[in-house]
């Protein structure tokens, strides 16, 4: 590796292990059609549902209630990602003498989305009924 | 760095419509049903909604049986967005003669354009809770989210108006627009609506895709996303990589102005939403749109050779003023629904306020077009919002006679209701252009700033279609005034109080700024001072 | 060189994933493909020297996002006959080539010289924690503190959006 791109050192073994896991993958996958015993007859192929015959359409159509709950989760997933650095990095603050201006930053973000996050609760968009 | 007052103050706009709508959201939830007993406490039931929030009542609906549980009055959460916004409008305008400065780092900006911006989107606001109220009220679907979503959108382009930094544009122009997307999608009634949002939401997020690509490509060009890091560069010879970014920008704006040929959306979404969010986004959304635009074009790219120079942007911006008066007027003659036809002439607006940013291009004239163009947005603010308003009484009148929006409908309007076919003409003749409205005094300093910067046949072109807008215009003037009733009315079941206020208040803004535009253009040329060099 | 080796593969590949999101009929094919796309994405923030929000996008953006993606798939549940034919209209062709265009002249304005060159990738090296979380945090923080706090408002809206447009009765 040249001096220039030497800032991806680190990325070494990563690019490894990924390499390793997309090669396992594909050959345990390949391998496996290829070696293992394979004796099919018509009762195997047809699904499965408890011993008795199989009913309705397996393509069923889920409640937009997931829909809403998958909304909220990502929001609050992002909100998470906003707080994280700040985590790692009050104590810095502190030492800069920043520490009250990121803790009044923070507590008027947090508070924000707190606000959100009361009005979804009393909304009873997080209920499941 | 810390939080100073400079900084707040700066935003106090956007702060405290913020507040307003986290008030509106959090006071909506703690709603409760009102059960009888309480009522049978409180005695008398109090009439106006002022006096029902300041008696602290849970207030329910008059001749409620006393065992049944109603659901609570939400009618006291119009006056407050209002009342929010009216703090707003005043905190602009208190600020309107203190000296430009730049805040938080200077990623904003607190000078006389952002304040005379944030006093229109805050007057656009406080005019459109009011009419939405009564039309709120008569769909019963008075809901907090509903102003609180206003309010919050009113916010972000108050920071559109004061943003000089690419990141904060964007940030804000999604606050702008995600909120207006939900306002549009409010009512989730039929299938028109449902489309429309859905068409917004979509075109609106690939505008804003191709702003945020023209953000990236300035980003990689200067390595910063301050206006006056790409003033800068441009000064020290602006890369092909600039140009790109200039141009991926204006598409990007052109989109949410809705120059021809970004138009598409236009006429679906304001046809689907409800009519007073129709006219808060084509009042509000245009002013911050516009706002924005120039903060960009002249904050960044406001260089002669990036302006004027052989690929400058005055060019590509002259050719998207001129297709968009000639397609918008001409696509909005052959409409008999007064919505679609409002939607379209609101197309060949976005074009006249081109024309003034294409007159910004030109150092000389620039102070006349940036006054014109903050002219011509309150002007055809106060209007469109009034005459949305009208639409959106006689929509639901319509609605409840099971009548459809065609202009037949209006036909006798003035038998029937003599002040709102009064109205309804004012407003017309406004946006036709003729003197003494806003209408003409807006289209004549936009002209002038024009033929100033030498953009004579532009002007020209402009003046053309105006004529031909006066058709369709006046058609409605027509119908209302000499057409006979066709079909007998429904009765008007709900009051109409704030509605008349909007109207009224509409209606004296515009007949002022036509009569009296000095007083308006001194306050304009306080906020152009930003851009002279 | 072992930079422009990576970049070379990684552009490639998101590029040519991304387009199998537009042009794959059946949405479960193109989530995957976005998956993919997503993946090559960071590698090439990793090459511009922003590990957080490589990492990042690899969480938020193939995870969280894309089970918004499959969960919509799945609501949807179109079926063959709904999906629509494959037909090539002159608005399609009008469409495409003008993205092929548009995006060949900003790469040919851009990419004058082959990448990666220029002003981002020398502060990228040259600035001593850059794209880390405290590199990223020092610039959140301190120097964007009102995007920072727009972004607020703006996660808000969100919420309440989701309740007003997706909620069965608000």
């Amino acid at each position: 590796m040249d001096t220039d791109s030497a800032y991806l050192q680190p990325y070494l073994p990563i690019l490894v292990l990924l390499l390793l896991a997309g090669v396992m993958c594909f050959a345990i996958s390949i391998l496996a059609g290829y070696l293992g015993p394979k004796r099919t007859f018509p009762i195997k192929e047809t699904a499965f549902e408890c011993g008795s015959p199989t009913t309705g359409d397996p393509h069923s159509r889920h409640s937009v209630k997931f829909y809403l709950v998958a909304l909220l989760f990502i929001v609050f997933d992002i909100e998470s990602v906003f707080i994280y650095p700040w985590g790692a990095l009050l104590r810095d603050f502190a030492a800069q003498g920043l520490g009250w201006f990121a803790y009044l930053e923070m507590l008027s973000f947090m508070a924000t989305l707190a606000l959100g996050l009361v009005y979804v609760w009393r909304k009873g968009a997080l209920e499941w009924s | 760095m810390s939080f100073n007052a400079a900084d707040l103050q700066g935003v106090l706009p956007a702060i405290i419509l913020s507040v307003g709508a986290l008030f509106l959201l959090t006071s909506e939830v703690f709603l409760r049903n009102v059960r009888p007993a309480v009522l049978g406490h409180a005695g008398g039931i109090p009439t106006s909604p002022a006096e029902r929030v300041e008696a602290k009542l849970p207030p329910g609906a008059q001749g409620a049986s006393p065992s049944a549980v109603t659901p609570p009055d939400r009618r006291y959460q119009a006056w407050v967005a209002a009342a929010f916004a009216a703090l707003g409008l005043w905190a602009s305008l208190a600020q309107l003669g203190d000296p430009a400065i730049a805040i938080f780092n200077g990623t904003a900006a607190s000078d006389g354009f952002a304040r005379v911006v944030a006093a229109v989107v805050c007057g656009s606001l406080l005019l459109s809770c009011l009419v939405a109220f009564g039309y709120l009220e008569a769909l019963r679907a008075t809901r907090g989210e509903f102003y609180a979503l206003a309010l919050f959108s009113a916010s972000g382009m108050c920071l559109l108006g004061q943003a000089t930094d690419l990141i904060v544009i964007f940030i804000a122009l999604e606050v702008m627009s995600l909120a207006v997307y939900c306002l549009s999608a409010y009512l989730r009634r039929g299938n028109r609506p449902a489309e429309a949002a859905f068409k917004y939401f979509v075109l609106g997020s690939f505008a804003s895709a191709i702003f945020l690509y023209g953000a990236a490509l300035a980003y990689g060009a200067t390595a910063s996303t301050r206006l006056v890091d790409i003033a800068a560069a441009l000064r020290g010879g602006g890369s092909g990589l600039l140009w790109a970014a200039a141009a991926l920008l204006v598409v990007g704006f052109a989109f949410k102005v809705a120059a021809v040929p970004f138009h598409m959306w236009v006429p679906d979404v304001y046809d689907g939403a409800p009519a007073p969010v129709t006219g808060f986004m084509a009042a509000a959304v245009k002013v911050a749109a516009f706002a924005t635009l120039v903060r960009i074009l002249l904050g960044g790219f406001g260089d002669p050779v990036a302006a004027l120079g052989a690929h400058g942007w005055q060019r590509l911006v002259v050719w998207l003023a001129g297709l968009t008066m000639v397609v918008g007027n001409l696509l909005a003659i052959p409409q008999r629904s007064v919505k679609r036809m409002l939607a379209y002439s609101s197309i060949a607006h976005a074009g006249y306020l081109l024309v003034a940013v294409a007159a910004m291009a030109g150092p000389l004239p620039r102070q006349d077009a940036i006054g014109g163009l903050l002219f011509y947005l309150a002007s055809y603010g106060a209007t469109v919002i009034g005459a949305f308003g009208v639409v959106a009484i006689i929509e639901r009148k319509l609605a409840l006679s099971g009548a459809g929006d065609d202009l037949s409908s209006w036909a006798g309007l003035s038998e029937r209701h003599p002040a709102l076919a009064a109205a309804m003409s004012l407003f017309m003749v406004s946006l036709a252009g003729i003197p003494p409205t806003a209408g003409f005094m807006a289209k004549l300093t936009v002209f002038r700033a024009a033929v100033s910067a030498e953009l004579v046949p532009l002007a020209v072109l402009g003046v053309l279609t105006s004529v031909g807008g006066l058709y369709y215009y006046l058609r409605v003037v027509v119908y209302v005034y000499m057409m006979p009733t066709t079909k007998p009315d429904a009765v008007m079941g709900e009051r109409l109080v704030a509605a008349g206020l909007a109207l009224i208040g509409c209606a004296v803004l515009v007949v002022w700024m036509g009569v009296q535009p000095g007083a308006f253009a001194s306050v304009a040329q306080n906020a152009v001072a930003v851009f002279s060099r | 060189m072992t930079e422009s080796v990576f970049f070379w593969i990684f552009a490639v590949l998101t590029v040519l994933l991304a387009a199998q999101v537009v042009l794959r009929r059946n949405p479960v094919h193109a989530a995957v493909s976005l998956v993919g796309a997503f993946f090559f994405l960071s590698g090439i923030y990793l090459l511009l020297a922003a590990q957080l929000i490589a990492i990042l996008q690899v969480m938020v953006y193939a995870g969280a996002v894309m089970v918004l993606f499959v969960f919509v798939i799945m609501l949807l549940n179109l079926k063959e006959e709904e999906m629509g034919h494959e037909r090539l209209t002159a608005w399609k062709i009008i469409g495409g080539a003008s993205i092929v265009v548009t995006t060949g002249l900003i790469a040919y304005l851009a990419l004058g010289n082959a990448y990666p060159t220029g002003l981002l990738r020398d502060m990228a090296r040259t600035q001593p924690g850059f794209g880390s979380v405290k590199g990223v945090g020092q610039a959140l923080y301190i120097a964007s503190v009102l995007p920072f706090e727009v972004t607020s408002l703006l996660l808000t809206i969100a919420v309440v959006g989701a309740v007003v447009v997706a909620k069965g009765k608000i």
